[in-house]
């Protein structure tokens, strides 16, 4: 065969079913052949339909109220049986993306999940900020919004006491939150794919090195980080992430429940959000290119703010493929508090693998619960 | 098809792929004074290979449907492989470099694009005595700071309210 024509080869190819059919295929060999046409079918009705009639996805359903209000920023409360007292304040990142992630859909939904393990689950939603915000900083986020909103959850839920999930950027901020107020009743902190040590904190850390990235001259063009340069940026980090999406999607593409996942998480992925300026500006400073958090330099709203000076039990989960925050520099976190119960798990996956999809079903949620469960 | 058959597979694209990185070295390094390299010339061997060695994998192969799923294996394999060689490439200082400068230089470009369209965009509402983006949001920031004072005189009463409650407290507590 060695020197076939490409073209000769692709006609047997595709003429091999009814070759194989005339010469008599073994019958299973057949029912795989009808069961790949049957796929096929169904591919090109779902695709047809994507392209056609796309639907909608109800994203967000597990029940809520809004508990507080601060400019854009909102507090929700996801009731729950209550069977442990101690109620979640989970605080995601600001900027970047939308936190329906956290309850994508039902049966998929992280926030549907801890409730029914029994967990109140309060939400901070950051918000979506526009350019009167621009002068928010990141010290406004930690010093102001933060601590309103864990007070309101804790007089909401009528406890002393406090359990904080920081999931990505979400954990730093908290951290920073936390580090700076000691006296704040928390009992257990979690930390999902939160970076810490940003001086290991992989590609991100190395573009936006400050030989290379100057942030002051970002800010002081743009105003705002804009949502469409947040996406080229996240879209750069991975650039073959696309086409191994949409290799996946045409793969499942006769699966109605992978479309339907498949369509809530390109949704979200899809939906960038804008950096308020002066945030950006001191969040790359700060943590990215000066590292003051993990060097026990920041200081923020005249306190300074000390990992070593939180003392409660601390849990901490890595993504082995997270190559936004990657294992080592989230790890870092362990080292640097002052608890004596603390705990590190590094999970397959990545970033979002924590979070959202089976994976995190599997491995990352009955872990956290479970962890929690124990300390509530 | 077996995973061995799959491994043959990914091991000829890598072997493949290394050719290709040589490749492109050669003609990268090649001084400017030689004559400009030829893009035909060198594709048109990859093209020949890969041709090649597509034909004698399905030659090998039964044609059932598993060859998909070894199709698709080895598509995932490829991307996967592709993507360590670009993040590779991606974290050395020269990419951040280059990605600063060429930053640095869209933002040269951006910011009298941005002001000039702002300037449009703010005379055109101006004449049709419609407020404009700075304008309202200006309105906004001012709303934003009407709720930060709203809330520093609800933390003054709420504080104001505790003492009272406390003295309130202490004086029903004291005997007449």
């Amino acid at each position: 065969m060695g020197q076939e024509r490409f073209a000769d080869v692709v006609e047997r190819f595709a003429s091999g079913y009814a070759e194989a059919m005339a010469s008599g295929v073994s019958p299973e060999d057949l029912k795989q052949w009808q069961e790949e046409l049957e796929r096929n079918v169904k591919r090109m009705k779902n695709l047809s339909q994507m392209v056609t009639d796309p639907v909608a996805p109800k994203v967000g359903q597990t029940p809520r109220e809004e508990i507080y209000r601060k400019n854009k920023s909102r507090l929700y409360r996801y009731a729950s049986r209550r069977t442990h007292r101690t109620p979640l304040l989970f605080v995601p990142n600001l900027g970047i993306s939308r936190p329906y992630i956290f309850d994508l859909l039902p049966h998929g939904s992280f926030i549907e999940y801890m409730t029914e393990q029994g967990f109140d689950f309060y939400l901070l939603d950051w918000g979506v900020f526009g350019p009167e915000d621009n002068g928010l900083s990141l010290e406004d986020c930690v010093t102001r919004i933060l601590p309103r909103m864990a007070a309101k959850a804790l007089e909401t839920a009528e406890v002393d006491e406090i359990s904080v999930l920081g999931y990505c950027m979400g954990a730093p901020l908290s951290l920073s939150f936390l580090g700076s107020r000691p006296e704040f009743p928390v009992k257990n902190f979690i930390d999902m794919a939160g970076p810490v040590d940003f001086s290991r904190v992989g590609l991100f850390g190395l573009w936006l090195d400050k030989k290379y990235f100057n942030a002051d001259r970002f800010v002081d063009t743009l105003g705002a980080i804009p949502a469409d340069l947040i996406k080229a940026g996240f879209k750069l980090i991975k650039p073959t992430m696309d086409l191994s999406t949409n290799l996946n999607l045409w793969w499942n593409l006769w699966n109605d429940k992978y479309v339907e996942g498949f369509t809530a998480l390109n949704k979200w992925a899809n939906e960038y959000v804008a950096f308020p300026g002066e945030f950006f500006r001191q969040w790359v400073r700060d943590f990215y290119q000066e590292n003051l958090l993990f060097r026990d330099r920041l200081v923020l709203g005249g306190r300074p703010v000390h990992l070593g000076a939180i003392r409660c039990p601390v849990f901490v989960v890595g993504a082995k493929e997270d190559y936004i925050a990657p294992p080592a520099c989230v790890r870092a976190l362990i080292d640097a508090v002052g608890s004596r119960d603390k705990e590190y798990v590094e999970l397959p996956g990545g970033h979002i693998s924590l979070i959202a999809g089976r994976g995190a079903a599997v491995h990352c949620w009955p872990k956290v619960a479970g962890w929690l469960a124990s300390r509530s | 098809m077996t995973d061995a058959a799959s491994q043959q597979l990914f091991e000829l694209w890598k072997r493949q792929f290394d050719e290709g990185v040589q490749a492109w070295s050669r003609l990268v390094s090649t001084s400017p004074a030689t004559a400009p390299p030829d893009p035909a010339a060198f594709w048109k061997p990859i093209l020949e290979q890969t041709t090649q060695a597509w034909a004698r994998t399905f030659a090998q192969t039964p044609v059932t449907p598993d060859l998909l799923g070894q199709w698709k294996q080895f598509l995932d394999q490829s991307i996967d492989a592709w993507s360590r060689v670009l993040g590779q490439v991606m974290a050395t200082d020269a990419f951040a470099q280059q990605l600063g400068r060429t930053l640095d230089q869209w933002l040269v470009a951006a910011a009298p694009a941005k002001k000039a369209a702002e300037q449009a965009v703010d005379g055109v509402l101006q004449s049709l005595n419609v407020a404009s983006r700075s304008q309202l949001t200006a309105v906004a920031r001012q709303i934003v700071e009407l709720e930060d004072r709203i809330e520093g005189l609800e933390d003054r009463i709420a504080a104001v309210l505790k003492k009272l409650d406390e003295v309130a407290k202490a004086v029903t507590r004291q005997p007449a």
